[in-house]
């Protein structure tokens, strides 16, 4: 068999088992193992290749980008488990309710405000359509808006810093990056940062949220049915110091953690631990922090860590025996075979991202794809930050889109019966409209991206 | 006995403090770097040190709680007693061999680090980079052990129909 059809054979291999539904990183880790014993056996696998094996588990130890993980992901729960977001999405729809579509602009607000998610499309949609649909639904919005909202929002959080699939990204299209630069002979490689890939983040994130606001204040102006404004919200008008303690502490924790990453006075490990600090402070005052809350904090913190690395873990062992086949040989030429250049290897690995994004989550993609993909599309002389954002924005995108999109299974899940499924596909097709322009124009002007992270760590 | 089959859960919840002494040794290491201009690279890697303690003595621990993500688009569709077939399959040829593959490959790799007792590159830096290897087949051998308790409850499960 040609190296091209054994790389082939082995992709399908470790997708077809992943469909099983056994864990993700065993699965990686144990299928990548059993086809380099069959390998090997059969004379086309060199078990030298996995020899690097341990001290990769090692480096993923010591990582000291990846550190900002659990901190983040220790930032998020505490502002989940504490009730702030909930809270706050309570006291914005009080203080927004009385206005037309003042529940969903509260719902996207929030889910910007609550970017420090876990990293899980799944896990943030749940938590969404469990807060606001209930309260969307008696106010009488349309289906339609309401799942469309709930879904764009709860994905947005992915992709705004500080966001744990940030982070991650940001490790691996720097290795990405050095490995590039070192193939094409340079020994003193440049580098890209987490925060630079934090920074660049936010003018396109802007724009996604700007597209949202706007779709959402035409649907109010045009199709007020849509979305009244309820007589009864069910809730009391809050007065200043309720919304100052729901609305202000956590949006001032979440400015002093980009802030400080943004200044250059932190890196995103340390802002993660103060913002960390800054949730759990937060919690304290509020009234919030229980022993029982906090001891559910940290050991849901180890359950996504350890997920999370444990992927990073099984990813290793895949990538390992993906390249002593001559895997990564074969992605090579595929891709700088494709006519267009650049461009259409560009074009090429996006739609490969698109359609693996409906079966597997952000993190997954990040750690198996991307570093098979990434040095040569790197090499071909595309920008590190802008080629992280379009990851990004692209498989936002993914989940969004039916009928495999993740985060329209998880609303589905948690949607009343009286909901159709249609009504969801249908309600989130402005949203991918508004996302498939944003990253139309994200790829015709990289400036959007790559300006701000010039500006601030000074090009 | 009760108290060994639930090892991973004793250690699991002891690991969970690990995580409030990252984000505690983190602000302290900021407050100290820009309050004080002070800084030192053993606190500095007791954070990596923590972090790679967490994770790894923390995967058997998630497996335990099934915390580790699947792709469910199907498996969320199975029976309980399909599920269970997914489940105990895949600790037998793919949970098993990962564990005793790792395991096999790192034996030298540890006794290496222990034979010179491995320490930080780094001047200052902290001494015990062979006990921190070491977690890399203390943490195989955890999530085997997990992982054959869970295969044992699965197979119950698939022969009696009993929830273990």
């Amino acid at each position: 068999m040609s190296e091209a059809g054994l790389a082939l054979l082995f992709f399908g291999c470790v997708c077809g088992a992943l469909m099983l539904g056994f864990p993700v990183a065993f699965t990686l880790a144990g299928v990548s193992l059993l086809f380099a014993l069959v390998g090997e056996a059969a004379g086309f696998f060199d078990p030298a290749f996995l020899q690097a094996l341990p001290n990769r588990l090692y480096g993923t130890m010591i990582n000291e980008t990846l550190i900002a993980v659990p901190l983040f992901v220790f930032m998020g729960v505490t502002l989940e488990r504490s009730r702030i977001a909930e809270s706050l999405l309570d006291t914005m729809a009080a203080a927004f309710g009385q206005l037309r579509g003042g529940l969903a602009f509260s719902v996207l607000a929030v889910g910007v405000l609550m970017a420090a998610s876990t990293g899980i499309v799944g896990a943030t949609v749940v938590t969404m359509g469990l807060l606001s649909l209930p309260s969307m639904l008696r106010a009488r919005y349309d289906p339609r808006v309401a799942t469309g909202t709930i879904c764009a929002a709860g994905t947005l959080g992915q992709i705004i810093p500080p966001s744990i699939v940030l982070v991650i990204l940001g490790d691996v299209v720097s290795n990405a990056y050095q490995q590039a630069q070192l193939n094409l002979g340079t020994f003193s490689p440049k580098t890209v940062s987490v925060g630079e890939l934090f920074v660049g983040a936010i003018i396109p994130g802007m724009l996604l949220v700007g597209g949202y606001f706007i779709y959402l204040v035409g649907t109010a102006v045009l199709r007020p049915e849509w979305m009244p404004a309820p007589e009864d919200t069910g809730f009391d008008r809050p007065g200043i110091g309720q919304i100052f303690s729901a609305l202000v502490a956590p949006l001032a924790l979440i400015v002093a953690v980009l802030g400080s990453i943004m200044l250059g006075v932190a890196t995103p490990t340390e802002a993660a631990a103060v913002g960390a600090s800054g949730a759990l402070l937060l919690a304290l005052l509020q009234g919030q922090l229980t022993f029982m809350r906090l001891r559910d904090v940290m050991q849901t913190t180890v359950h996504v860590t350890s997920m999370v690395f444990l992927i990073l873990i099984g990813a290793s062992v895949f990538s390992l025996v993906f390249r002593g086949i001559g895997g990564e040989e074969v992605v090579h030429e595929l891709l700088t075979g494709l006519p267009g250049g650049q461009v259409g290897a560009l074009l090429a690995v996006m739609a490969l991202l698109f359609v693996l994004g409906f079966v597997l989550d952000f993190i997954e993609i990040t750690f198996v794809v991307v570093p098979i993909v990434g040095p040569v599309l790197l090499a071909m002389g595309v920008d590190p930050i802008w080629l992280g954002i379009l990851i990004a924005i692209n498989l936002q995108t993914s989940f969004l889109t039916p009928p495999f999109g993740f985060a329209l299974f998880y609303l589905r899940g948690v949607a009343p019966k009286t909901i159709s499924t249609r009504a969801i596909y249908r309600g989130v097709v402005p949203f991918i409209v508004i996302q498939l322009t944003v990253l139309g124009v994200i790829a015709a002007w990289p400036a959007l991206v790559t300006w701000l992270p010039a500006q601030v760590y000074g090009g | 006995m009760k108290h060994l089959l639930a090892l991973n859960e004793w250690i699991g919840r002891a690991v969970a403090w690990l995580t409030l002494a990252m984000v505690l040794v983190t602000l302290t290491i900021v407050v100290a770097r820009y309050g004080f201009s002070i800084g030192s690279i053993a606190v500095q890697e007791s954070v990596t040190y923590l972090h790679g303690i967490v994770f790894m003595l923390g995967a058997a621990y998630a497996l335990r709680h099934d915390q580790h993500v699947r792709v469910d688009i199907f498996y969320r569709e199975f029976t309980k007693r399909r599920k269970a077939w997914v489940d105990f399959l895949g600790v037998l040829f793919l949970l098993l061999p990962t564990c005793a593959y790792i395991l096999l490959v790192s034996t030298d790799y540890v006794a290496a680090a222990w034979q010179v007792r491995e320490g930080s590159r780094e001047a200052g830096g902290l001494p015990l980079v062979y006990l921190l290897k070491t977690l890399i087949p203390i943490t195989a051998l955890l999530v085997a052990f997990e992982g054959i308790l869970i295969a044992v409850a699965r197979a119950r499960f698939i022969l009696t129909g009993r929830r273990a």
